[in-house]
């Protein structure tokens, strides 16, 4: 009677696997730190929706202003300006609120605008604002834009479906 | 008499699932992050903040060119804007902007460079953001017609609050 055998495999295709592990370890790195690269200090708000608006390619020259709904704060009538900002060249961009009138009776506004304006040829502002809020709480905002001689003023809105 | 060792044996049970499974997995992760961050987004563009109240024409940013104001009032839960010179009110931003493509193709059909037309939104201080940005969103979406292309307007800017 003879035996029968369980032939041995012979695995003639390479291995692909770990080369897909490393390919997809790198683009989830590449995507992440893509991502944290462009940070824009853009928070949570309910910004209006529009059918049209138009993209920014360049991101760099930027600041993106943050004004969320201030409706329930009843000891200022100015608006809460929250930016992601860096004083010098070298320094980490901080998430800081930037009064238009603070203690010492300077607009943090206006001297961080002032500043974006000289370092960048082509600076712009974007508006991040709570679509809920009443158009006094956003002027101050722009009217010291306006002081700041900053003239490309981009509204931040949400595309509508 | 000598016993033969176990072969060491590899069984191949079925096709190997697991390049497959990372590509799905990459993929998956992909669209999760595409869509959360991806670009729903979009910006209304303007090339002037907000025209002042008491500053002298030739002192402000906005030229002198063909004007066209639009006031916005707040009415409780809604709008009512209104085009400087013109009596009916608007309630629906699709009127409006059927109104300002009426009034783009007049320029045009006198042959008036669009980018010699502002267009002013002027707001009470009332009128919520919401609204603005609707009527912003009104008159860029109205359009003429010259020469064949659909024309736009170019220049909108706000006005400090009436």
């Amino acid at each position: 009677m003879s035996k029968r055998h369980i032939p041995e495999s012979h695995t003639a295709h390479p291995n692909v696997t770990p080369l897909i592990d490393i390919i997809m370890c790198l683009i989830i790195f590449f995507m992440l730190v893509a991502k944290i690269g462009v940070t824009t200090g853009a928070e949570e708000i309910k910004i209006p929706k529009t059918i049209y608006g138009t993209k920014i390619s360049d991101m760099g020259n930027t600041l993106t202003l943050n004004i969320p709904d201030a409706s329930n704060n009843i000891s200022s009538d100015m608006p809460t300006v929250r930016a992601l900002v860096a004083h010098s060249k070298d320094e980490t961009p901080v998430m800081q609120t930037l009064p238009l009138l603070d203690s010492s009776g300077q607009n943090q506004l206006l001297i961080t605008l002032e500043y974006y304006k000289q370092q960048f040829a082509d600076f712009k502002v974007i508006i991040r604002a709570d679509g809920e809020q009443n158009w006094r709480a956003i002027q101050p905002v722009l009217l010291t834009i306006n002081q700041a001689g900053v003239r490309n003023v981009f509204y931040n809105t949400e595309q509508e479906k | 008499m000598k016993m033969k060792g176990a072969k060491q044996v590899h069984y191949d049970a079925g096709p190997n699932m697991t390049p497959l499974v990372d590509v799905v997995m990459v993929i998956l992760i992909f669209l999760m992050l595409a869509g959360n961050f991806g670009d729903v987004e979009h910006y209304l563009a303007s090339s002037v903040p907000i025209r002042e109240k008491g500053v002298p024409v030739k002192d402000q940013v906005i030229p002198d060119d063909v004007e066209l104001k639009i006031r916005v009032d707040s009415s409780g839960d809604r709008f009512i804007a209104r085009l400087e010179g013109d009596e009916r009110t608007f309630v629906d931003p699709k009127d409006l902007r059927d109104l300002l493509s009426g009034k783009l193709q007049g320029y045009l059909d006198k042959a008036i460079n669009p980018d010699k037309i502002q267009v002013l939104i002027s707001p009470g201080g009332f009128v919520k953001y919401n609204y603005i940005i609707q009527i912003y969103d009104a008159v860029l979406e109205a359009s003429g017609t010259s020469a064949g292309k659909e024309i736009h307007f170019t220049k909108v800017a706000f006005e400090q609050a009436h």
